[in-house]
């Protein structure tokens, strides 16, 4: 980074993100927002910076004060991030969650509104016009809680309210990580948290918001789209070009013509999208994008997969893409966002180990192979950590690795959150002792992190999170199948760089399995109307089919094995160990 | 039958990729869980193409595509000629 913009930003340091907003130049343009017509509304740092104060304004009507929380529930797009910073501006603590759209099955979207509203037990709640009533009743309210709906109107121009005297510790907003039961972990994060993780990311990306420009679908209520695409072009002083995701899946050459005709610098993805890009449209149909003015699409899945990748570099270098724009990091909710950061070392490309397949599943650790060794893995890095950061790898019984031995990763930093909002229980157990405990596998190697997997059962699909035990308790209810004798399990699909959902169940009675056709079909309807969830294989066994571990329960990873032996045609990748 | 219709009930085929399912008309695709939510997407991207209408994603909800007739209705409802 040249040293003027260097110490601009330290001159500069606001102490919390409302100053960062308040100081940014009035004319240049901040977000710049496609409908799902194609129409696009342009805001400058001025414009937004008045329509948030017109929601301060109107929430401090309401009563609302510092330090309450206030839940927005809105279509992507600039009314509801003029609501998000209002809140911010009156030293309330807002949070985003999911709108309903048809990828979400209602049952599943009505109980992670309520379970996430009780949590939160917000003073109110904002929603638009089209929100559908009869999801009304999930939002939990208590007696001094209130639902609104927001309209279009602009409201006044003069506002008037009482500046909330926000420090650095105070509280900025919730952000939730996805997934069935984790939507009730509201990470809490404080201004200063958020300003330090934006302030290492924008060094290490050297951002300039003068010339730098965002391009997102992420959705806000993710850490991805939250602070990569809303809050740190908010502190940079950057514009972003966004659309809701929605739009983008249904359209994704519309991520190709934005990026082309704004002149896009920056863009954060999931590990899926690279691949759903490449295969949606063709290179005739794409001839018209250029792609060059892009420093970075930054692939923020763990894993980082190289297929994915390359699939995504070879569809689009004729159109301009460089190979350096190429890059990964390791970024969660809980850390604010980044952890790593590709592209910082002097590397133009997150590095690649090629090792053998057999060590790792054996002995859990990397050994790197050469060129014409067979039964290969190969794993990118997803870069190295910001400045002061620090992370360990441990053993199952907490011991510190060496380099290439793969355990929890455990992160300390400046910015780890205080906590989930209002659940101490689940806290205690992944922040322990000014660490946090991952949940993720992966292992270090010269000076870069590489994720691998989960240490949780954790399936991911099309970058959601999905819990297996939701899965099998429903399966296990089904009158057929023998009680807690049912398993859930992701297999990595390298055709959609997701994983599919596997389940394997044992009936009650060997005869059964006459009916396999009639009993799979009715577990498939059942899991889907609970969590949207749609099974791609479902293997019924006959009793005692499923090894258990020592204390009597199902063993996962061993029945899974089985499962592969017994079906070698599931030539997937297994994503834990 | 119109060619509209069998062109997505062939689509939906495609997608379901099991031979031994008949799919028509009133097939339930969502409920029954054998589309998922990706699907979904690409389903409602290519009803779109089938029926030259734009069909606004935020006004479409799941139990909307759940078989290939309500697929049409809701093209009809919500969908706008294309720009």
């Amino acid at each position: 980074m040249p040293h003027a913009i260097l110490a601009a930003m330290i001159v500069a340091a606001p102490r919390t993100l409302t100053d960062a907003l308040n100081s940014a130049p009035s004319a240049r343009k901040f977000i710049i927002s496609y409908g799902d017509g194609g129409e696009c509304e342009t805001v400058t740092f001025g414009e937004f910076r008045q329509r948030s104060r017109v929601q301060a304004a109107l929430l401090s009507d309401r009563g609302i004060t510092a330090g309450e929380r206030v839940i927005i529930i809105m279509p992507q797009g600039i009314p509801a991030m003029t609501a998000f910073a209002g809140a911010m501006m009156l030293g309330a603590v807002p949070a985003f969650l999911a709108y309903p759209n048809f990828k979400v099955e209602p049952a599943k979207y009505r109980f992670g509104l309520q379970g996430v509203t009780t949590n939160l037990s917000a003073r109110l709640v904002m929603i638009d016009e089209p929100f559908p009533g009869d999801m009304l009743e999930y939002i939990a309210l208590n007696e001094t809680s209130q639902v609104v709906r927001v309209g279009n109107s602009a409201g006044p121009s003069e506002v008037e309210f009482a500046e909330p005297g926000i420090n650095p510790d105070s509280l900025a907003f919730l952000q939730h990580s996805a997934g069935t039961t984790g939507l009730q972990k509201g990470v809490a994060l404080t201004h200063g948290a958020v300003l330090r993780q934006v302030q290492a990311l924008a060094h290490a990306l050297m951002i300039d918001g003068s010339s730098d420009r965002v391009y997102s679908w992420l959705p806000l209520y993710h850490d991805m789209g939250l602070i990569a695409c809303f809050m740190l072009p908010l502190v940079c002083h950057m514009p972003v070009v966004m659309q809701s995701p929605l739009d983008w899946v249904m359209h994704p050459d519309t991520m190709l013509r934005a990026i082309s005709e704004h002149r896009c610098t920056l863009s954060w993805l999931p590990n899926f999208a690279f691949q759903f890009v490449a295969r949606r449209g063709s290179p005739e149909e794409w001839s018209q994008f250029d792609l060059s003015s892009m420093r970075a699409f930054i692939n923020c899945s763990e894993p980082v997969r190289a297929a994915s990748m390359d699939e995504f570099y070879d569809a689009f270098h004729s159109n301009g893409l460089s190979g350096e724009a190429m890059q990964s990091s390791y970024a969660m909710a809980e850390n604010v966002f980044a952890v790593t950061q590709s592209g910082i070392s002097g590397r133009t490309q997150p590095a690649r180990v090629r090792a053998s397949a057999k060590t790792f599943r054996a002995q859990h650790r990397v050994v790197p192979v050469n060129e014409e060794a067979s039964d290969v893995m190969t794993f990118v890095s997803s870069g190295s950590l910001l400045p002061g950061y620090e992370v360990r790898i441990v053993s199952e019984s907490g011991a510190e690795l060496d380099p290439g031995y793969v355990g929890e990763i455990l992160i300390k930093s400046d910015c780890l959150f205080d906590g989930y909002y209002n659940r101490p229980d689940l806290t205690q157990r992944v922040l322990v002792d000014g660490w946090y405990h991952s949940g993720d596998l992966g292992f270090f190697l010269e000076d870069e992190l590489y994720v691998v997997g989960r240490k949780k059962d954790l399936l991911i699909v099309g970058g959601e999170n999905i819990y297996p035990q939701d899965l099998e308790e429903i399966a296990s209810a089904h009158p057929a199948i023998h009680d807690g004798r049912a398993l859930a399990m992701g297999l990595y699909d390298p055709d959609l760089g997701t994983e599919a959902v596997l389940l394997v169940a044992e009936v009650e009675r060997p005869e059964l399995l006459e009916n396999a056709g009639a009993i799979e079909s009715e577990i498939r309807s059942q899991v889907v109307a609970a969590t949207g969830v749609s099974i791609r294989k479902i293997f019924l066994k006959p009793p005692k089919w499923i090894v258990k571990s020592t204390a009597g329960k199902p063993a996962r990873s061993t029945t899974q094995d089985k499962l592969l032996q017994e079906h070698p045609e599931l030539q997937g990748e297994r994503t834990g160990l | 039958m119109t060619t509209q219709v069998e062109q997505m009930i062939e689509y939906v085929a495609g997608m379901v990729r099991n031979p031994k399912l008949t799919i028509d008309e009133t097939t339930p695709l969502v409920s029954s869980g054998l589309i998922d939510s990706m699907a979904l997407a690409e389903l409602l991207s290519k009803l779109e193409d089938v029926t030259g209408l734009r069909i606004p994603p935020g006004k479409v909800q799941p139990k909307d595509m759940n078989t290939v007739a309500l697929m049409f209705a809701t093209a009809q409802r919500v969908g706008r000629p294309r720009s």
